[in-house]
């Protein structure tokens, strides 16, 4: 409370004479000025939306974005049509072009060329399209009739498409025979769990701890094995009793515990699984559904149970099944994070060497721009190929290798900068007043140069986009499942005529980013112009 | 009583010399030569007197100051402050000492850093030497503040404009910015570089008179640079002469304008005019001849040979040492010897 009295009462007049006038800085001037252009309003919202997207992803209703369901593959992008129904409509569609084909459906003259020409440029999906829409025409009028063969196998998608069922297995409930309490298994200690998990299964808790200890011991070599390679079998099984050796107790049990209740979830998971699926086939459930289902004796699961073709693709799918809408917000995150810290880095580090640079002159100057000369002299992908390639290819390593080729261009900018700067009377006047040479530069210099720089690095974050995903594009960025912008699209160009919502989606949502980063760009710098001759 | 500390040196120049370096080479720089902005001066200025400067562009009046200051590193020759040799001292002895040196800018324009609102800018020096920790530890921010509205007042500052940035002031305001801001380390000398020159007339004297009310309030000592030679008489005690890096001629205000014995200060007298159409048709201009040469190369002789109109044979191979002509007047010619 009095914090904020202290405040107030900076600003208080007592009388007229003794006003506090607010100034106007240059940044609110500009701020003020970039408020009256529209196309920056618009991409500065554009690009909010953008980030505010990425960063929510986790809890945003979308699904997974590496979840790969099979039978999903290459699915249109819909808003009125599940899954299932585009299953359902592809495979209708294909069995109306295959009876076409082979002449047991008839179709006109007229029609008959139209769909060889279709084929002939390679046109697969209009003739698909076009045949479901003759092929359902000519069912209903019925002048043509479906096979048995076709007939079972329309009948059996059907089926498959009602019980097919997504089933999570939320909790696992123990029911206490002596007490009558219901216990979270997964909250219980280690030698319970195992205990439930024999009883549950019908064996000793002897047999039990064998098969887990081996489980173990198969999965620890393997995380070996992928840390060290071209080791012989027996160092493999030094390192791993080195490493059971300074794995404490409760680390261990807590591997044991995950080990056995993984298997009791699955064992849940296989029991409510057939439970839901005669419910499915005959109707007797709604879905999606979340209850509790009794297991075996003591135990019971909260389930939750949706139809797997339920599915709403908005934006299609790819060639694994997963959603291009999740694929893409994802693949944002990873793009637009690539740009901001890619410029705030590269920002960083040439502020730092560029200010040196103007500021002290002489030998310093001397050797920082002989440097820049150098590495500008190098091909710049070929050295983010390099170090990619030299330090493997994670997301960091990425940043990493943007970061140090890109402060070149920023660094020569705040040079130039503050080498008109540091000769004007207020840098002098910061020198007579004896001021250390970190404050002359970070509290004078660099905030005088600081609207170009922020200029240069709003518009450079879509550079930095686009070098992610060309290095995407060339399968040297990010690597499946994760996604980015680059990526989508270089996955995409292969099946380009046959799922073009692929390519259409991740590049169209690109283009806008770049677009409003551009503009933002632009009107930043008129903002922070006054004398620029494009203002608004 | 009053005369005797009146007379005490404050400040002592001793054969300062300034010259830049004029380098060439692409990988290997060399040393071709040098610009002789200050070519050995001396001179002191004494308690609570203003030492005004005057000559030409180009002549060093500036660089003098700034090397003063010890904005350039000078070449040679020392700068005395209260004893201690600003040139040769410890870094953290000079800084110390310079505290007490401050300077008030040409251009009010460029002299104030837009992105500062004047809070920031009249309190900089006080937070610069506070983190340097030579100030005294009861200078808090809230003391510094108080000190910002104090100057702001006494500059002739509204302090409700504390917030506002440079660019909402006028000309003369921002040069009473930069005035505040020379006072905040209550400074014993100030070192003003033409501060009234960017200015108009109206404005001019304004300034002018308060930098003297603020003399007589706060007993600073000026040295006072400026290009009019009217502004000169009105504000200085005495007056040098500079011509080339050199002075011509060092002498008490009144003698000067009455009495003027260099030929350089007889003719840049006589090219002031005289706001008096009647006088001013009358006076008699000397016309000196060529331009000023340039300051690259050494000189062996006097440095105004080139254009004077009195020159000598002994001129030509001989620099004029200063001479004594009475108790307040020095010139530097063989006229005089």
């Amino acid at each position: 409370m009095n914090l904020f009295n202290k405040k107030s009462n900076k600003l208080q007049t007592t009388n007229e004479f003794n006003q506090v006038v607010v100034g106007n800085s240059l940044t609110k001037d500009a701020w003020r000025r970039l408020k009256k252009n529209k196309m920056a309003v618009i991409s500065v919202i554009i690009v909010i939306v953008y980030i505010l997207l990425a960063t929510l992803a986790p809890i945003l209703p979308i699904y997974p974005y590496d979840e790969i369901i099979l039978d999903h593959q290459h699915l249109k992008p819909s808003f009125s049509k599940n899954a299932g129904e585009l299953l359902m409509e592809k495979r209708l569609a294909d069995i109306y072009t295959q009876a076409w084909r082979q002449g047991r459906m008839q179709v006109s003259e007229a029609e008959e060329e139209m769909l060889w020409a279709w084929i002939d440029s390679s046109n697969a999906n209009k003739v698909w399209d076009y045949m479901f829409v003759v092929g359902s025409e000519q069912v209903a009028e019925g002048t043509y009739t479906l096979t048995a063969a076709e007939k079972r196998i329309i009948e059996n998608l059907e089926k498959k498409l009602q019980t097919d069922l997504q089933i999570t297995v939320k909790k696992v409930w123990y029911t206490n025979s002596e007490t009558g309490k219901k216990e979270n298994v997964a909250r219980l200690p280690v030698e319970q769990v195992v205990e439930i998990y024999a009883e549950m299964v019908g064996a000793s808790i002897a047999s039990v701890s064998n098969q887990y200890e081996r489980e173990i011991e198969q999965q620890l070599v393997k995380v070996i094995m992928a840390q060290n390679t071209g080791l012989t079998p027996e160092e493999y099984l030094l390192l791993y009793d080195k490493k059971l050796e300074s794995m404490s107790e409760r680390e261990h049990d807590k591997l044991i515990k995950e080990n056995v209740f993984s298997k009791i979830v699955s064992y849940a998971k296989d029991i409510a699984s057939q439970d839901l699926k005669t419910a499915a086939t005959d109707a007797s459930a709604e879905f999606p559904l979340d209850k509790e289902i009794s297991i075996l004796g003591s135990l019971s699961a909260d389930v939750e149970a949706t139809r797997k073709h339920d599915r709403q693709y908005y934006l299609g799918t790819d060639n694994q099944g997963r959603d291009m809408l999740s694929r893409i917000i994802y693949g944002g995150q990873v793009s637009i994070a690539i740009g901001f810290i890619g410029t705030i880095t590269s920002v960083l580090i040439g502020i730092v060497l560029g200010s040196l640079a103007g500021y002290l002159g002489g030998k310093v100057d001397y050797f920082i721009m002989r440097i820049v000369d150098i590495m500008y002299g190098l091909p710049y992908m070929l050295l983010v190929i390099i170090a990619m390639a030299i330090f493997g290819r994670n997301i960091l390593n990425l940043f990493f290798a943007l970061a140090i080729i890109s402060w070149l261009t920023i660094s020569r900018m705040v040079r130039g900068q503050i080498m008109s700067l540091k000769n004007q009377e207020f840098i002098e006047a910061a020198r007579s007043m004896g001021a250390p040479t970190w404050r002359i530069i970070f509290k004078h210099l660099v905030p005088n140069s600081l609207s170009v720089i922020i200029v240069f690095s709003t518009l450079r974050i879509p550079s930095f986009i686009m070098t992610e995903s060309f290095l995407s594009y060339l399968g040297l960025g990010v690597q499946a499942p994760y996604a980015s912008w680059g990526s989508l699209v270089g996955d995409a160009v292969g099946g380009m005529t046959l799922y073009p919502w692929k390519l259409f989606f991740p590049a169209a949502t690109m283009t806008i980013f770049l677009f409003a980063m551009n503009f933002l760009g632009d009107g930043l710098r008129d903002a922070f112009d006054p004398q620029s001759k494009n203002q608004l | 009583m009053s005369k005797t500390t009146e007379k005490r040196p404050l400040l002592e120049v001793v054969d300062l010399k300034q010259h830049f370096p004029i380098e060439s080479g692409f990988i290997i720089r060399r040393q071709i030569g040098a610009v002789r902005a200050v070519d050995g001066i001396s001179f002191t200025v004494n308690e609570g007197e203003t030492l005004g400067i005057v000559g030409e562009s180009g002549c060093g009046k500036s660089t003098t100051v700034r090397s003063i200051a010890q904005l350039y590193k000078p070449t040679s020759g020392s700068v005395i402050f209260d004893g201690i040799d600003l040139v040769n001292a410890p870094r953290e002895q000079m800084l110390d000492a310079r505290k007490n040196i401050q300077m008030i800018f040409q251009d009010p324009y460029a002299s104030l850093d837009p992105r500062m609102t004047v809070r920031t800018i009249i309190a900089e020096p006080l937070e610069i030497y506070r983190t340097r920790g030579m100030l005294d530890p009861s200078v808090t921010k809230d003391v510094i503040e108080r000190r910002v509205e104090e100057l702001m007042e006494r500059v002739g500052l509204n302090k409700a404009f504390k917030n506002r940035y440079p660019h909402e002031f006028s000309g003369g305001q921002r040069q009473r910015i930069g005035i505040a801001r020379a006072l905040a380390l209550n400074p014993k000398i100030i070192l003003a570089d033409e501060p009234v020159s960017a200015l108009d007339v109206s404005i001019q004297s304004q300034i002018l008179n308060l930098l003297h009310d603020l003399q007589k309030e706060l007993g600073l000592t000026y040295v006072f640079i400026a290009h009019d030679l009217a502004v000169i008489e009105y504000i200085s005690t005495r007056v040098a002469v500079m011509y080339l890096g050199k002075i011509m001629e060092l002498s008490r205000s009144s003698d000067l304008y009455k009495n003027p014995l260099h030929p350089y200060t007889k003719a840049l007298l006589s090219a002031a005019p005289i706001p008096d159409p009647v006088i001013e048709r009358k006076r008699q201009r000397i016309i000196l001849t060529g331009d000023v040469p340039s300051p690259n190369k050494e000189r062996f002789g006097c440095y105004f040979y080139d254009r004077c109109p009195y020159k000598m044979e002994k001129c030509k191979t001989n620099i004029p040492p200063m001479k004594r002509i009475d108790e307040n007047h020095e010139v530097a010619c063989w006229l005089y010897e």
